[in-house]
Protein backbone atom coordinates (compact mmCIF):
# COMPACT_ATOMS: atom_id res chain seq x y z
CA UNK A 1 0.00 0.00 0.00
CA UNK A 2 2.94 2.27 0.50
CA UNK A 3 3.89 2.35 -3.21
CA UNK A 4 0.70 3.89 -4.64
CA UNK A 5 0.57 6.36 -1.77
CA UNK A 6 4.06 7.73 -2.50
CA UNK A 7 3.25 8.05 -6.18
CA UNK A 8 0.37 10.35 -5.47
CA UNK A 9 2.35 12.23 -2.84
CA UNK A 10 5.42 12.99 -4.92
CA UNK A 11 4.00 15.27 -7.61
CA UNK A 12 2.42 17.61 -5.06
CA UNK A 13 5.70 17.84 -3.16
CA UNK A 14 7.55 18.69 -6.38
CA UNK A 15 5.04 21.41 -7.28
CA UNK A 16 5.45 23.01 -3.86
CA UNK A 17 9.26 23.11 -4.02
CA UNK A 18 9.37 24.46 -7.58
CA UNK A 19 6.87 27.21 -6.96
CA UNK A 20 8.63 28.35 -3.80
CA UNK A 21 11.96 28.51 -5.64
CA UNK A 22 10.53 31.03 -8.18
CA UNK A 23 10.69 34.07 -5.95
CA UNK A 24 9.35 36.39 -8.64
CA UNK A 25 6.01 34.68 -9.19
CA UNK A 26 3.38 36.78 -7.57
CA UNK A 27 0.50 34.32 -7.54
CA UNK A 28 1.85 31.16 -5.98
CA UNK A 29 -0.65 28.35 -6.47
CA UNK A 30 -0.51 24.73 -5.42
CA UNK A 31 -3.56 22.89 -6.67
CA UNK A 32 -5.60 23.20 -9.81
CA UNK A 33 -8.68 24.43 -8.00
CA UNK A 34 -6.83 27.29 -6.39
CA UNK A 35 -5.26 28.21 -9.74
CA UNK A 36 -8.57 28.48 -11.56
CA UNK A 37 -9.94 30.52 -8.66
CA UNK A 38 -6.97 32.84 -9.04
CA UNK A 39 -7.70 33.25 -12.75
CA UNK A 40 -11.24 34.32 -12.06
CA UNK A 41 -9.94 36.82 -9.53
CA UNK A 42 -7.52 38.49 -11.99
CA UNK A 43 -10.20 38.69 -14.66
CA UNK A 44 -12.60 40.35 -12.35
CA UNK A 45 -10.09 42.59 -10.59
CA UNK A 46 -9.36 46.19 -11.58
CA UNK A 47 -7.51 46.55 -14.89
CA UNK A 48 -3.79 47.04 -14.49
CA UNK A 49 -2.60 50.63 -14.64
CA UNK A 50 -0.34 49.99 -17.63
CA UNK A 51 -1.50 50.34 -21.22
CA UNK A 52 -0.18 47.50 -23.35
CA UNK A 53 1.59 48.06 -26.64
CA UNK A 54 3.04 45.54 -29.07
CA UNK A 55 6.15 46.45 -31.02
CA UNK A 56 8.10 44.63 -33.70
CA UNK A 57 11.86 44.50 -34.22
CA UNK A 58 12.22 43.70 -37.94
CA UNK A 59 15.73 42.66 -38.94
CA UNK A 60 17.09 42.61 -42.44
CA UNK A 61 19.70 39.88 -42.01
CA UNK A 62 23.06 40.22 -43.79
CA UNK A 63 23.11 39.41 -47.50
CA UNK A 64 26.86 39.38 -47.92
CA UNK A 65 29.63 38.00 -45.70
CA UNK A 66 31.63 40.37 -43.56
CA UNK A 67 35.16 41.45 -44.48
CA UNK A 68 37.90 39.63 -42.65
CA UNK A 69 39.82 41.37 -39.87
CA UNK A 70 43.65 41.46 -40.24
CA UNK A 71 44.25 38.53 -37.90
CA UNK A 72 41.63 36.50 -39.73
CA UNK A 73 43.35 37.23 -43.05
CA UNK A 74 46.72 36.17 -41.70
CA UNK A 75 45.31 33.02 -40.18
CA UNK A 76 43.46 32.09 -43.36
CA UNK A 77 46.68 32.39 -45.36
CA UNK A 78 48.57 30.32 -42.81
CA UNK A 79 45.94 27.58 -42.85
CA UNK A 80 45.94 27.39 -46.63
CA UNK A 81 49.72 27.19 -46.68
CA UNK A 82 49.84 24.47 -44.03
CA UNK A 83 47.17 22.41 -45.75
CA UNK A 84 49.00 22.63 -49.03
CA UNK A 85 52.24 21.51 -47.40
CA UNK A 86 50.67 18.51 -45.72
CA UNK A 87 48.68 17.33 -48.74
CA UNK A 88 49.41 14.84 -51.51
CA UNK A 89 49.67 15.77 -55.17
CA UNK A 90 46.37 15.87 -56.98
CA UNK A 91 45.66 14.36 -60.41
CA UNK A 92 45.84 17.78 -62.04
CA UNK A 93 49.21 18.53 -60.45
CA UNK A 94 50.58 15.17 -61.59
CA UNK A 95 49.50 15.98 -65.13
CA UNK A 96 51.23 19.35 -64.89
CA UNK A 97 54.45 17.64 -63.80
CA UNK A 98 54.20 15.08 -66.60
CA UNK A 99 53.66 17.80 -69.16
CA UNK A 100 56.62 19.75 -67.85
CA UNK A 101 58.81 16.63 -68.03
CA UNK A 102 57.67 15.95 -71.59
CA UNK A 103 58.39 19.52 -72.63
CA UNK A 104 61.88 19.29 -71.19
CA UNK A 105 62.43 16.03 -73.07
CA UNK A 106 61.29 17.68 -76.30
CA UNK A 107 63.83 20.45 -75.88
CA UNK A 108 66.70 17.99 -75.83
CA UNK A 109 68.63 17.38 -79.00
CA UNK A 110 68.21 13.65 -79.21
CA UNK A 111 64.45 13.77 -78.99
CA UNK A 112 62.64 10.95 -80.67
CA UNK A 113 58.89 11.33 -80.73
CA UNK A 114 58.43 7.62 -81.30
CA UNK A 115 59.81 6.97 -77.83
CA UNK A 116 56.81 8.56 -76.26
CA UNK A 117 54.80 5.81 -74.72
CA UNK A 118 51.35 7.21 -74.28
CA UNK A 119 50.89 9.94 -76.83
CA UNK A 120 52.14 9.20 -80.28
CA UNK A 121 50.01 10.87 -82.88
CA UNK A 122 47.17 12.12 -80.76
CA UNK A 123 46.57 15.76 -80.05
CA UNK A 124 47.78 16.60 -76.60
CA UNK A 125 45.72 18.83 -74.36
CA UNK A 126 48.09 19.86 -71.64
CA UNK A 127 46.92 20.59 -68.13
CA UNK A 128 48.06 24.19 -68.56
CA UNK A 129 45.72 24.56 -71.53
CA UNK A 130 42.87 23.29 -69.42
CA UNK A 131 43.71 25.81 -66.73
CA UNK A 132 43.64 28.63 -69.25
CA UNK A 133 40.28 27.50 -70.58
CA UNK A 134 38.88 27.45 -67.07
CA UNK A 135 40.19 30.95 -66.37
CA UNK A 136 38.52 32.24 -69.52
CA UNK A 137 35.22 30.71 -68.50
CA UNK A 138 35.44 32.27 -65.05
CA UNK A 139 36.04 35.72 -66.49
CA UNK A 140 32.86 35.46 -68.54
CA UNK A 141 30.78 35.53 -65.36
CA UNK A 142 30.38 38.91 -63.70
CA UNK A 143 29.20 38.69 -60.08
CA UNK A 144 27.32 41.59 -58.51
CA UNK A 145 29.55 43.99 -56.59
CA UNK A 146 29.71 43.47 -52.83
CA UNK A 147 28.75 47.07 -52.07
CA UNK A 148 25.72 47.79 -54.21
CA UNK A 149 25.95 51.34 -55.53
CA UNK A 150 23.71 52.66 -52.74
CA UNK A 151 25.18 55.31 -50.49
CA UNK A 152 26.12 53.70 -47.20
CA UNK A 153 24.90 56.66 -45.19
CA UNK A 154 21.45 56.80 -46.75
CA UNK A 155 19.50 55.46 -43.84
CA UNK A 156 16.20 54.98 -45.65
CA UNK A 157 17.46 52.34 -48.08
CA UNK A 158 17.37 48.71 -47.05
CA UNK A 159 20.21 47.92 -49.46
CA UNK A 160 22.87 49.70 -47.43
CA UNK A 161 25.50 47.78 -45.43
CA UNK A 162 24.78 44.36 -46.91
CA UNK A 163 27.25 42.75 -44.52
CA UNK A 164 25.37 43.78 -41.35
CA UNK A 165 21.90 43.15 -40.02
CA UNK A 166 19.68 46.24 -40.09
CA UNK A 167 16.71 47.14 -37.91
CA UNK A 168 13.71 49.19 -38.96
CA UNK A 169 12.97 52.38 -37.01
CA UNK A 170 9.96 54.62 -37.39
CA UNK A 171 9.49 58.25 -36.43
CA UNK A 172 6.34 58.67 -34.39
CA UNK A 173 4.54 61.38 -32.46
CA UNK A 174 4.45 60.56 -28.80
CA UNK A 175 2.75 63.26 -26.82
CA UNK A 176 4.33 66.46 -27.96
CA UNK A 177 7.59 65.08 -29.36
CA UNK A 178 8.57 63.23 -32.47
CA UNK A 179 10.65 60.23 -31.51
CA UNK A 180 12.40 57.44 -33.37
CA UNK A 181 11.01 54.11 -32.18
CA UNK A 182 10.56 50.52 -33.20
CA UNK A 183 7.14 50.26 -34.86
CA UNK A 184 4.54 49.85 -32.11
CA UNK A 185 0.79 49.95 -31.78
CA UNK A 186 -1.71 49.75 -28.91
CA UNK A 187 -3.02 46.37 -27.85
CA UNK A 188 -6.72 45.69 -28.41
CA UNK A 189 -8.90 43.32 -26.44
CA UNK A 190 -9.20 39.84 -27.87
CA UNK A 191 -5.85 39.53 -29.61
CA UNK A 192 -2.52 38.18 -28.48
CA UNK A 193 0.47 40.47 -28.27
CA UNK A 194 2.06 38.76 -31.25
CA UNK A 195 -0.97 39.69 -33.33
CA UNK A 196 -0.56 43.25 -32.10
CA UNK A 197 3.02 43.23 -33.32
CA UNK A 198 1.94 41.84 -36.70
CA UNK A 199 -0.64 44.58 -36.93
CA UNK A 200 2.01 47.14 -36.06
CA UNK A 201 4.12 45.92 -38.99
CA UNK A 202 1.23 45.81 -41.42
CA UNK A 203 -0.09 49.24 -40.50
CA UNK A 204 3.12 51.06 -41.39
CA UNK A 205 2.13 53.60 -44.03
CA UNK A 206 3.61 52.98 -47.44
CA UNK A 207 5.68 49.96 -46.56
CA UNK A 208 4.91 46.48 -47.86
CA UNK A 209 7.15 44.46 -45.60
CA UNK A 210 6.74 40.74 -45.12
CA UNK A 211 8.45 39.26 -42.11
CA UNK A 212 8.58 35.90 -40.34
CA UNK A 213 7.96 36.24 -36.62
CA UNK A 214 10.23 34.12 -34.45
CA UNK A 215 7.93 32.58 -31.87
CA UNK A 216 5.05 33.68 -29.71
CA UNK A 217 7.06 35.05 -26.81
CA UNK A 218 8.25 38.66 -26.58
CA UNK A 219 11.99 39.21 -26.61
CA UNK A 220 12.06 42.34 -24.46
CA UNK A 221 9.95 45.02 -22.88
CA UNK A 222 10.08 48.72 -22.01
CA UNK A 223 7.82 50.52 -19.60
CA UNK A 224 7.46 54.23 -19.20
CA UNK A 225 5.18 56.49 -17.22
CA UNK A 226 3.09 59.10 -18.87
CA UNK A 227 3.81 62.70 -17.86
CA UNK A 228 1.46 63.74 -15.06
CA UNK A 229 -0.82 65.92 -17.14
CA UNK A 230 -1.64 63.10 -19.56
CA UNK A 231 -2.15 60.40 -16.97
CA UNK A 232 -5.78 59.38 -17.28
CA UNK A 233 -7.72 57.63 -14.59
CA UNK A 234 -6.13 54.31 -13.97
CA UNK A 235 -3.34 54.41 -16.56
CA UNK A 236 0.01 55.23 -15.07
CA UNK A 237 2.00 54.56 -18.18
CA UNK A 238 2.58 52.07 -20.94
CA UNK A 239 4.38 48.77 -21.32
CA UNK A 240 5.77 47.96 -24.72
CA UNK A 241 6.56 44.33 -25.54
CA UNK A 242 8.96 43.73 -28.42
CA UNK A 243 8.72 40.81 -30.84
CA UNK A 244 11.49 39.70 -33.15
CA UNK A 245 10.91 39.20 -36.85
CA UNK A 246 13.11 38.44 -39.82
CA UNK A 247 12.46 40.29 -43.08
CA UNK A 248 11.51 37.71 -45.71
CA UNK A 249 10.64 39.71 -48.83
CA UNK A 250 13.45 41.84 -50.08
CA UNK A 251 11.67 44.40 -52.23
CA UNK A 252 13.54 47.59 -52.87
CA UNK A 253 10.68 49.84 -51.95
CA UNK A 254 11.83 53.38 -51.39
CA UNK A 255 10.56 54.43 -47.99
CA UNK A 256 10.06 58.02 -46.90
CA UNK A 257 13.30 59.43 -45.69
CA UNK A 258 12.16 61.18 -42.60
CA UNK A 259 9.85 58.56 -41.20
CA UNK A 260 11.71 55.26 -41.82
CA UNK A 261 15.28 54.22 -41.13
CA UNK A 262 17.26 50.99 -41.54
CA UNK A 263 19.88 51.16 -38.84
CA UNK A 264 22.80 49.04 -37.66
CA UNK A 265 23.15 48.22 -33.95
CA UNK A 266 25.95 50.73 -33.34
CA UNK A 267 24.01 53.49 -35.07
CA UNK A 268 21.01 53.03 -32.80
CA UNK A 269 22.38 55.49 -30.24
CA UNK A 270 22.02 58.33 -32.76
CA UNK A 271 18.32 57.66 -33.07
CA UNK A 272 16.87 56.30 -29.85
CA UNK A 273 16.48 57.83 -26.44
CA UNK A 274 18.96 56.53 -23.82
CA UNK A 275 16.52 54.64 -21.59
CA UNK A 276 14.73 53.09 -24.54
CA UNK A 277 18.04 52.24 -26.16
CA UNK A 278 19.25 50.49 -23.01
CA UNK A 279 16.35 48.04 -23.14
CA UNK A 280 16.40 47.56 -26.89
CA UNK A 281 20.12 46.85 -27.10
CA UNK A 282 19.75 43.81 -24.85
CA UNK A 283 17.92 41.67 -27.35
CA UNK A 284 19.43 42.91 -30.61
CA UNK A 285 22.32 40.63 -31.47
CA UNK A 286 24.78 42.03 -33.97
CA UNK A 287 27.82 39.80 -33.74
CA UNK B 1 -1.76 -24.94 -76.84
CA UNK B 2 -4.57 -27.39 -76.12
CA UNK B 3 -2.11 -30.25 -75.97
CA UNK B 4 0.01 -28.43 -73.40
CA UNK B 5 -3.05 -27.77 -71.32
CA UNK B 6 -4.02 -31.41 -71.50
CA UNK B 7 -0.62 -32.56 -70.40
CA UNK B 8 -0.50 -30.20 -67.43
CA UNK B 9 -3.95 -31.28 -66.41
CA UNK B 10 -2.86 -34.87 -66.58
CA UNK B 11 0.13 -34.22 -64.33
CA UNK B 12 -2.00 -32.47 -61.75
CA UNK B 13 -4.42 -35.34 -61.50
CA UNK B 14 -1.60 -37.89 -61.37
CA UNK B 15 -2.36 -38.86 -57.77
CA UNK B 16 -5.59 -40.29 -58.84
CA UNK B 17 -3.76 -42.40 -61.39
CA UNK B 18 -6.55 -43.82 -63.29
CA UNK B 19 -7.08 -45.25 -66.68
CA UNK B 20 -8.59 -41.99 -67.87
CA UNK B 21 -5.41 -40.01 -67.20
CA UNK B 22 -3.24 -42.56 -68.88
CA UNK B 23 -5.58 -42.49 -71.78
CA UNK B 24 -5.24 -38.71 -72.03
CA UNK B 25 -1.47 -38.92 -71.80
CA UNK B 26 -1.17 -41.73 -74.25
CA UNK B 27 -3.70 -40.50 -76.76
CA UNK B 28 -1.34 -38.23 -78.58
CA UNK B 29 1.57 -40.67 -78.76
CA UNK B 30 2.24 -42.33 -82.10
CA UNK B 31 2.38 -45.81 -80.61
CA UNK B 32 -1.33 -46.13 -80.76
CA UNK B 33 -3.93 -46.29 -83.34
CA UNK B 34 -6.94 -47.20 -81.29
CA UNK B 35 -8.13 -46.41 -77.84
CA UNK B 36 -8.94 -49.99 -77.00
CA UNK B 37 -5.47 -51.36 -76.57
CA UNK B 38 -4.63 -49.35 -73.48
CA UNK B 39 -2.83 -51.67 -71.22
CA UNK B 40 -0.20 -52.69 -73.65
CA UNK B 41 1.34 -49.21 -74.06
CA UNK B 42 5.15 -49.09 -74.15
CA UNK B 43 5.85 -47.10 -71.03
CA UNK B 44 3.35 -49.19 -69.11
CA UNK B 45 4.94 -52.37 -70.33
CA UNK B 46 8.53 -51.31 -69.69
CA UNK B 47 8.47 -50.51 -65.99
CA UNK B 48 6.51 -52.14 -63.26
CA UNK B 49 4.01 -49.61 -62.07
CA UNK B 50 4.99 -47.86 -58.87
CA UNK B 51 2.79 -48.03 -55.86
CA UNK B 52 0.50 -45.09 -55.47
CA UNK B 53 1.04 -44.44 -51.74
CA UNK B 54 4.77 -43.95 -51.67
CA UNK B 55 4.93 -41.49 -54.60
CA UNK B 56 3.22 -38.54 -53.00
CA UNK B 57 5.06 -39.16 -49.74
CA UNK B 58 8.42 -39.25 -51.44
CA UNK B 59 7.63 -36.08 -53.35
CA UNK B 60 6.59 -34.40 -50.14
CA UNK B 61 9.84 -35.42 -48.47
CA UNK B 62 11.87 -34.10 -51.37
CA UNK B 63 10.05 -30.78 -51.26
CA UNK B 64 10.62 -30.44 -47.53
CA UNK B 65 14.33 -31.15 -47.85
CA UNK B 66 14.66 -28.54 -50.58
CA UNK B 67 12.79 -26.02 -48.47
CA UNK B 68 15.06 -26.63 -45.49
CA UNK B 69 18.13 -26.14 -47.64
CA UNK B 70 16.72 -22.89 -48.98
CA UNK B 71 16.05 -21.65 -45.42
CA UNK B 72 19.58 -22.43 -44.36
CA UNK B 73 20.94 -20.46 -47.29
CA UNK B 74 18.65 -17.54 -46.64
CA UNK B 75 19.65 -17.32 -42.96
CA UNK B 76 22.99 -15.80 -43.91
CA UNK B 77 22.95 -12.12 -42.77
CA UNK B 78 22.94 -9.59 -45.60
CA UNK B 79 26.25 -8.04 -46.55
CA UNK B 80 26.84 -4.65 -44.95
CA UNK B 81 26.79 -1.67 -47.29
CA UNK B 82 30.30 -0.16 -47.28
CA UNK B 83 30.59 3.46 -46.16
CA UNK B 84 32.59 5.05 -48.91
CA UNK B 85 33.78 7.94 -46.72
CA UNK B 86 35.57 5.55 -44.38
CA UNK B 87 37.49 3.69 -47.07
CA UNK B 88 40.77 5.41 -47.92
CA UNK B 89 41.21 5.14 -51.64
CA UNK B 90 44.35 3.53 -53.04
CA UNK B 91 45.36 6.89 -54.50
CA UNK B 92 46.36 8.10 -51.04
CA UNK B 93 49.00 5.38 -50.74
CA UNK B 94 50.53 6.14 -54.10
CA UNK B 95 54.17 7.01 -53.57
CA UNK B 96 54.47 9.18 -56.65
CA UNK B 97 52.10 11.67 -55.05
CA UNK B 98 54.18 12.57 -52.02
CA UNK B 99 54.93 16.28 -51.90
CA UNK B 100 58.34 17.39 -50.72
CA UNK B 101 58.04 18.87 -47.26
CA UNK B 102 59.49 22.38 -47.29
CA UNK B 103 62.12 23.29 -44.73
CA UNK B 104 60.88 26.11 -42.55
CA UNK B 105 63.28 28.67 -41.20
CA UNK B 106 63.35 29.36 -37.50
CA UNK B 107 61.63 32.73 -37.96
CA UNK B 108 58.87 31.17 -40.00
CA UNK B 109 58.13 28.46 -37.47
CA UNK B 110 58.18 31.06 -34.67
CA UNK B 111 55.79 33.28 -36.61
CA UNK B 112 53.45 30.36 -37.11
CA UNK B 113 53.48 29.41 -33.44
CA UNK B 114 52.77 33.01 -32.39
CA UNK B 115 49.97 33.36 -34.90
CA UNK B 116 48.29 30.17 -33.72
CA UNK B 117 48.38 31.36 -30.11
CA UNK B 118 47.02 34.78 -31.06
CA UNK B 119 44.27 33.09 -32.99
CA UNK B 120 43.22 30.96 -30.05
CA UNK B 121 43.05 34.09 -27.88
CA UNK B 122 41.03 35.94 -30.51
CA UNK B 123 38.63 33.04 -30.88
CA UNK B 124 38.21 32.78 -27.14
CA UNK B 125 37.24 36.43 -26.78
CA UNK B 126 34.87 36.09 -29.74
CA UNK B 127 33.20 33.07 -28.15
CA UNK B 128 32.95 34.86 -24.81
CA UNK B 129 31.23 37.87 -26.35
CA UNK B 130 28.82 35.59 -28.24
CA UNK B 131 27.90 33.75 -25.06
CA UNK B 132 27.42 37.01 -23.17
CA UNK B 133 25.19 38.44 -25.89
CA UNK B 134 23.07 35.29 -25.90
CA UNK B 135 22.76 35.33 -22.11
CA UNK B 136 21.73 38.98 -22.19
CA UNK B 137 19.04 38.30 -24.78
CA UNK B 138 17.71 35.34 -22.79
CA UNK B 139 17.62 37.44 -19.64
CA UNK B 140 15.73 40.21 -21.43
CA UNK B 141 13.20 37.66 -22.65
CA UNK B 142 12.77 36.17 -19.22
CA UNK B 143 12.11 39.55 -17.67
CA UNK B 144 9.66 40.41 -20.44
CA UNK B 145 7.73 37.22 -19.76
CA UNK B 146 7.66 37.97 -16.01
CA UNK B 147 6.26 41.43 -16.67
CA UNK B 148 3.68 39.98 -19.03
CA UNK B 149 2.64 37.51 -16.36
CA UNK B 150 2.07 40.40 -13.97
CA UNK B 151 -0.15 41.99 -16.57
CA UNK B 152 -2.43 39.15 -17.56
CA UNK B 153 -2.34 35.38 -17.37
CA UNK B 154 -4.10 34.92 -20.72
CA UNK B 155 -1.56 36.86 -22.68
CA UNK B 156 1.22 35.10 -20.81
CA UNK B 157 -0.17 31.69 -21.68
CA UNK B 158 -0.54 32.72 -25.31
CA UNK B 159 3.05 33.94 -25.35
CA UNK B 160 4.43 30.79 -23.76
CA UNK B 161 2.47 28.39 -25.98
CA UNK B 162 4.58 26.77 -28.72
CA UNK B 163 4.51 28.22 -32.21
CA UNK B 164 3.99 25.54 -34.84
CA UNK B 165 4.60 27.75 -37.87
CA UNK B 166 8.12 28.86 -37.09
CA UNK B 167 9.66 25.43 -37.92
CA UNK B 168 10.84 24.42 -40.47
CA UNK B 169 12.58 27.79 -40.68
CA UNK B 170 14.42 28.57 -43.90
CA UNK B 171 16.70 31.48 -44.67
CA UNK B 172 19.34 31.92 -47.37
CA UNK B 173 22.53 32.81 -45.61
CA UNK B 174 25.08 35.45 -46.62
CA UNK B 175 27.26 34.70 -49.66
CA UNK B 176 30.39 36.46 -50.86
CA UNK B 177 28.53 38.55 -53.46
CA UNK B 178 24.89 39.62 -53.37
CA UNK B 179 22.40 37.88 -55.69
CA UNK B 180 22.05 39.33 -59.18
CA UNK B 181 18.49 40.49 -59.86
CA UNK B 182 16.70 38.56 -62.63
CA UNK B 183 19.63 36.24 -63.20
CA UNK B 184 19.03 33.22 -65.43
CA UNK B 185 21.36 30.43 -64.50
CA UNK B 186 22.70 28.53 -67.56
CA UNK B 187 21.31 25.05 -67.99
CA UNK B 188 23.81 22.35 -67.38
CA UNK B 189 23.78 18.60 -67.15
CA UNK B 190 25.75 16.27 -64.96
CA UNK B 191 26.40 12.54 -64.80
CA UNK B 192 25.45 11.10 -61.46
CA UNK B 193 28.07 8.49 -60.62
CA UNK B 194 27.00 7.70 -57.05
CA UNK B 195 27.11 4.00 -56.34
CA UNK B 196 23.81 2.53 -55.18
CA UNK B 197 23.99 -0.58 -53.04
CA UNK B 198 21.09 -2.98 -52.55
CA UNK B 199 20.94 -5.61 -49.86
Amino acid sequence: MAAPFTRVYRPLWRIITTTTSNGRVRNVSYTRQQWSAQNVKTAGAAASPWALHGAVCVQRLPVVSQDRSPIEEKFMELMQQMELERSLLADHELKLLDDAARMSRKQEEDYDSDEEEDYKDKEIVTAQDLEDVWEQKLKEFQPAPRTQGVNQKDVSSSERCLADSLILLVKKDIGSQKLWLLPQIQWQMGETLRQTAERALASLPGADLKATFLGNAPCGFYKYKYPKDIQKEGTVGAKVFFFKAVLSSHKHLPLEKNSFAWVKKDELQDFLKPEYLKQVRRFIMAL
Amino acid sequence: MAGIVCRTVSRIISSQASCSSSVVAVRHSHWFTSMLSLKTSVPLRAEPKKKKKVDPRREMMMKERLKKKLKRLEKVPPELIPIEDFITSAKSFDETRIREAPKLSFEESERRAHLLKEWSRYKRTQHQTEMDVIQEALEAQRQALDELKLESEELYKAAVSPDTDVFPFQHEGPCYTPPITNYEAPEGKFNDITRVYTQ
